[in-house]
């Protein structure tokens, strides 16, 4: 057990002002615009709670967030049985590291960037273009095809975080442990089961939460691709968001920034909520 | 599974990994736009040679290197004494503490873009690297928390308790003792600072309409009605070497980095 010692508040100081003057205060000002009408930011009217009702009762934010939704679904869907695939692929390879290195280089393009080259890839010249249209695939900027570009784009630019925490999750479980289902005969299966995935869950339950948040978040690579179309197909929620604050409408921009900050801590609280009780559960 | 399957789903997984590399390579080394006398299509240098004959380039080199070493120094001068409080002590508020920082991790940026804009256009920290250091610590002070957390929480208790004991204050410790032996969890904490910094543009954009603008901004600026797609992958393959040669240094203890308990 820990000592119980409250001077330790003197060592997370910096941490908490820093993360006051960034987070908490520009927070508690989204806030505080969500419930004002906006003309100028000198001229604001009190509103109350309009904006959200405003909000909710319109189509187009139902339509978005079951857009967002889906695809985070989808995104987490391959992505997490992917990743978590390939970490085991990885434990039997000679040179893990390399692999984790190739897979890293995703993460450091620059998040602007990455829509770019995919979209070169794809286009008439690009490498992809040929093999495509061998097999009788035409890229046309289709909500289907949008969709598939997205995903795929996104998987390409995530897929090393999850290989990376799950395989560093794998790489924590003692030998002895697989020496021992050994002996017990326990399938391929089994191990994974009851051995390697409940060892890497504590990995996993950051890899989802993270993917998560970012893939509901995704802004600059889906307005990149197709500024949100064909006809809105590929709007979420963020894109709703960017064109509000874009056109100086401070109020309801700031009331749909806090639903999205709501939904996401929501959804965040519930799955610590549940983590915690498997936990507590033996 | 057969060996050579498994051979044959990570050369899968590798070539997927590299083709929009290898694309972008291959662009940043030939003529997109017909200039110079150089017809579209050739190899040439000339879209390397562009950056380095634009001043405003080079310097949007110099501003991203600026913000992102700052906000790694910032994160860990600020992140380590908490990591280790929320470590070695409890104490009242720790687990409420821990789960805000959590919920600041994942607060997506737009939503603040607006309030931060307007606050830090009144306390002067528009337009300047110092801003984006200090805005991208709302996801990169936590998760440097995080990892110095579990990092020092492998270190044993009596090491502290020795350095102690023979008399060395807490500054002392921290200096001669403790970073020392974390060394390689700084290292990660930093390369993921890094990063994420790095790759950020919703904060990054809106704080830098006029000056201080970083790399990432300095290529959205190069698209217009006729993109020179050559030297946007140029500028491209620039913004990748950094991360690439922090990959390379971090390399043995990337997968540690994250093992957390939750």
């Amino acid at each position: 057990m820990s000592p119980q010692r409250n001077r330790a508040w003197f060592l997370v100081l910096p941490a908490v002002a820093v993360m006051g003057f960034v987070a908490v205060l520009p927070l508690l000002t989204v806030l505080n615009y969500s419930l004002h009408d906006i003309f100028t930011l000198e001229s604001r009217y009190w509103i109350g709670l309009e904006w959200y009702e405003e909000i909710i009762t319109s189509q187009r934010f139902w339509a978005s967030l079951a857009r967002s939704a889906l695809f985070s679904a989808i995104v987490l869907s391959i992505q997490i049985p992917l990743g978590i695939a390939v970490a085991l692929l990885l434990r039997s390879t000679r040179h893990p590291t390399l692999y984790l290195m190739a897979l890293a280089l995703p993460l450091v393009v620059p998040w602007n960037m990455i829509p770019g080259m995919w979209l070169s890839l794809v286009s008439p010249g690009g490498l992809l273009s040929g093999p495509l249209a061998a097999i009788g695939f035409d890229y046309k900027f289709t909500a289907l095809h949008t969709w598939a570009l997205i995903v795929t784009m996104d998987t390409w630019h995530w897929l090393g975080l999850v290989v990376i925490l799950s395989y560093a999750g794998l790489s924590a479980i003692p030998r002895p442990y697989y020496q021992a289902a050994e002996i017990d005969g326990a399938s391929r299966a089994a191990i994974f089961r009851h051995i390697e995935l409940p060892k890497i869950a504590g990995a996993l339950t950051i890899v989802l939460l993270l993917r998560f948040v970012d893939s509901f978040m995704i802004y600059t690579e889906a307005f990149r691709i197709n500024a949100g179309g064909p006809q809105g197909a590929t709007t979420f929620l963020s894109l709703d968001l960017g064109e509000e604050i874009n056109g100086f409408s401070y109020g309801s921009a700031a009331a749909r920034a806090m639903t999205y900050f709501l939904i996401v801590i929501t959804v965040v609280w519930a799955f610590v909520q549940v983590t915690r009780r498997r936990e507590a559960s033996p | 599974m057969s060996h050579a399957t498994r051979m044959l789903a990570l050369a899968a997984l590798l070539l997927f990994i590299a083709l929009p590399l290898v694309q972008t390579v291959m662009l940043s080394f030939t003529a997109t736009l017909p200039r110079d006398g150089v017809e579209p299509g050739q190899f040439t240098l000339r879209n390397y040679i562009h950056i380095f004959q634009s001043p405003a380039l080079v310097a949007s080199i110099g501003n991203s290197f600026l913000y992102v070493s700052l906000n790694v120094a910032l994160c860990l001068a600020a992140g380590l004494p908490a990591a280790y409080a929320f470590s070695r002590y409890r104490f009242t508020g720790d687990r409420h503490l821990l789960f805000a920082m959590l919920a600041f991790r994942v607060t997506p940026p737009v939503v603040l873009s607006l309030p931060i804009f307007i606050l830090f256009s009144k306390v002067g920290l528009v337009n300047s690297p110092v801003g984006i250091a200090l805005v991208h610590c709302v996801f990169n002070l936590p998760v440097a928390i995080w990892i110095l957390e579990s990092f020092i929480s492998a270190v044993p208790r009596e090491f502290d308790e020795t350095a102690f004991l023979d008399g060395q204050s807490l500054r002392g410790f921290f200096f001669t003792k403790l970073i020392p032996a974390i060394a390689p969890g700084i290292g990660v904490a930093a390369f993921f600072c890094f990063i994420f910094s790095w790759v950020e543009v919703v904060f990054a954009r809106i704080l830098t309409g006029t000056g201080g603008k970083p790399i990432t901004m300095a290529i959205n600026a190069l698209f217009s009605f006729r993109t020179d797609t050559g030297l946007v992958m140029a500028m491209t393959v620039f913004s990748l070497l950094p991360g690439v040669l922090m990959i390379v240094f971090v390399r043995r203890h990337i997968a540690r980095g994250f093992v957390i308990r939750t």
